[in-house]
Formats: structure tokens, C-alpha cells, sequence
């Protein structure tokens, strides 16, 4: 074409090229080739999928030494949970190692109910309670990468609580101890 | 072919004007000189000014493939396709360059679905089989490039002479938005 020079072919080249990659029916057209010229252009169709996906990080252990029976014991932590969902949301399952995964701590022979609570805004001692294997669901993450490393240090606020009438039933200078699990899911 | 021409017209200037004979000689001697210099400088310049691009001076790429990641089940490692691919150039050095341009903003390596976006990087290789090159930047070319193919399809000779990589960082997936994403590279190759 008169007064087309290199760059005008390369970006004609690259508008049709551009619309070669429209989707048909799911499918992108195939890769162009180049022809032998002064120049040459070819193009290439890129497709990947990325799933749906969450992590849950930054867990620490929970501990209450010596706690005084008449004073409810309370474990506040900051949590990272991502979800790369288009609304950044997910849910939540807790189990304990209890009797059918209830929530309590053991000694060997005597148990101790504790409580858990899940709040999706980090710095929080207060949250919704959970109950031993049902999802909490509807909760939304602001991290913008897998693991918090950049971006918000933490989402998401793990309660755990030992209210002073169970506190009361455990027997001094013995040390209870237990696991919870938590299952986080992408919405 | 300007070089030449001017000292011509000045030939001719010079028959026409009216000088002595003495004066006209020497005139004509310097002018003869002139002549020669000038005559050696537009070979000269002819030699180095030769178009760039002489008919020999072809290049073709070949053999491109789509590439396809199918679902990406490890978002915290990189993605990496590579292909090998049919690069001629009949060039006396069978070198080239070559400009990559995705179709993100302003041609970068860029794949969207709907509203977002996933980025990923390009890099070449001259060599076949490669899962690591030269990175590429969209729009700038990279040149020193060298082919080994003898044929401009590849059919004889060496079955591909170059390597296209294409990889999604990790850090772009683990922060990608889930979807399913898609885009176009597209490869301008010229002769060196």
C-alpha cells in the first residue's frame, strides 16, 4: 500500500493478529505464519486458565498458661486468607480433635470445651461463632497475594476462647491440649 | 548518485566560463583531481550506503504454534511453554532481529479475561529446544540474532533454528484473578 512503511505493516499485522484472537465458539484461531519478505511476522495464540484457589497462612499455635479460672481466656491472631476469586471470597470449616471433632482440649482423661470464633477483618477479639464442621460462608478476603507477602499483612482475625465456667472444671498444674483445623474455601 | 552528479555540473560550469588559458588550465587540473576524489568518494559512499535490505536480505518465521496452558494447577510455580521454531534469514550473515508486541496496552505481554489481566514475559533463544532465552521486551528488537536454517521453511537443513519461550511468573498467578485468560503475540522478524 502506498505510504505504508514498516511500523504501519507491523501494526496492521498486529490489529489483525489482534482480532484473529477473538474467541470462536471457545476456541482461539491458530497461529499465524511468516511469509519470506523483508520482514516477517507470525503470531501466537496464548491461553491458560487459572482455577480457583485459596490459602489460608500465617497461623501460630495457641497457648493459655497458668490461666486464672476466674478470668475467661481469649487467643486473638491475625491470619492471612487469599482467594483469588472474582469477588475475593471464600468460607470457612473448623474441626477440633474431639469426640466427633468438637471443639475441646484433653488432659487424657478429662476434657474441656473451647470455643472459636472467625472474623474476616484482621485485629478483631470478636468474631462469628463456628460450630465444629460447618462452613461459615459469605466471608470475603482484602489480600492481594497468596500468602500476604504483599500487600495487606493479614485478613482475617481466628478467635479462640475458654470461658470461665469451663475453666473452672479443669483440674490445676495439668495440661490440656488439642488441634484445630481449619478448611478455608473459595466463593 | 548525487555525489556523482554534482562534480559533473561543475565540468561543465567550468567550460563555461571565461578564464585564461593558464588560469583555465590549472582550473581544469584541480577539477580533474576533483573529479577523481570525488568519484572514489561515491564509490565509496555507494559501497557503505547499499540498501539494508537487498533481495537476498529475506527472513521468514515458521512453524508457530498456539500455546496453551491448559489450567494451571500450582499457582506458585512459573509456567513456562517453549517451541521450537523456523527462523530463515538469507541475509550474508543469516543474522535478524526480532520485535515481540502482545495485545495489552501500548502492545504489552499481557493476557486478560474480561477486565483483568495476567502479564507474562517472552524470551528467545537462537538455539532450538530452549526453555530460557533473552528476555524480550514488547515493541523493542532484539538484534544479533543468528539462524542456522539453510531453508526458508525449514523442509532441508536444520528442522527449526530458534526458540520461543513463554512464561507466566508465579507472582503473576498467585495474584491473578481465577478465569480463563487469552491473547496474541505476535513475532516481526527483519534481516541483519
Amino acid at each position: 500500500m502506498v505510504g505504508m512503511n514498516e511500523m504501519d505493516y507491523f501494526r496492521l499485522d498486529r490489529m489483525l493478529a489482534g482480532c484473529a484472537a477473538v474467541l470462536i465458539n471457545g476456541a482461539a484461531v491458530a497461529a499465524t505464519q511468516g511469509s519470506l519478505g523483508t520482514t516477517s511476522t507470525g503470531s501466537v495464540a496464548i491461553g491458560a486458565s487459572v482455577p480457583n484457589r485459596v490459602e489460608l497462612s500465617g497461623l501460630s499455635d495457641v497457648s493459655f498458661l497458668n490461666q486464672d479460672p476466674a478470668t475467661a481466656a481469649l487467643d486473638a491472631q491475625n491470619v492471612c486468607v487469599w482467594s483469588n476469586t472474582s469477588t475475593k471470597g471464600y468460607n470457612v470449616t473448623a474441626s477440633g480433635s474431639g469426640t466427633a471433632s468438637a471443639f475441646t482440649l484433653s488432659n487424657g482423661a478429662l476434657t474441656v470445651p473451647y470455643s472459636v470464633e472467625w472474623s474476616q477483618t484482621s485485629g478483631q477479639s470478636a468474631g462469628t461463632a463456628l460450630a465444629t464442621g460447618t462452613a461459615l460462608t459469605g466471608l470475603k478476603s482484602i489480600a492481594t497475594s497468596a500468602n500476604c507477602a504483599t500487600g495487606a499483612s493479614s485478613s482475617a482475625s481466628l478467635i479462640v476462647k475458654l470461658s470461665t465456667a469451663n475453666l473452672q472444671t479443669m483440674q490445676a498444674a495439668t495440661t490440656y491440649t488439642g488441634t484445630l483445623t481449619l478448611v478455608v474455601a473459595p466463593e | 548518485m548525487l555525489l556523482v552528479a554534482t562534480p559533473v555540473s561543475a565540468t561543465i560550469d567550468l567550460t563555461r566560463s571565461k578564464l585564461t588559458s593558464r588560469s583555465r588550465d590549472a582550473r581544469k587540473q584541480r577539477a580533474s583531481s576533483f573529479l577523481l576524489n570525488a568519484f572514489a568518494f561515491a564509490l565509496l559512499v555507494g559501497a557503505l550506503s547499499e540498501p539494508s535490505f537487498a533481495a537476498s536480505d529475506k527472513v521468514r518465521i515458521g512453524n508457530l504454534t498456539d500455546v496453551s496452558f491448559g489450567t494451571i494447577a500450582n499457582l506458585n510455580v512459573d509456567a513456562v511453554a517453549s517451541q521450537s521454531i523456523c527462523l530463515f534469514s538469507g541475509s550474508a550473515t543469516n543474522g535478524y532481529n526480532v520485535t515481540a508486541s502482545g495485545t495489552g496496552p501500548a502492545g504489552a505481554f499481557t493476557l486478560s479475561s474480561g477486565t483483568a489481566s495476567l502479564p507474562y514475559d517472552v524470551q528467545w533463544s537462537s538455539s532450538v529446544a530452549q526453555t530460557a532465552g533473552t528476555q524480550l521486551t514488547a515493541n523493542v528488537p532484539l538484534s544479533g540474532q543468528v539462524s542456522t536454517a539453510t531453508q526458508q521453511t525449514c523442509n532441508n537443513g536444520p528442522a527449526a533454528s530458534a526458540s520461543l519461550i513463554v512464561v507466566l511468573r508465579s507472582a503473576a498467578l498467585s495474584s491473578a484473578v481465577a478465569g480463563t485468560y487469552s491473547g496474541t503475540l505476535t513475532l516481526l522478524v527483519g534481516p541483519e
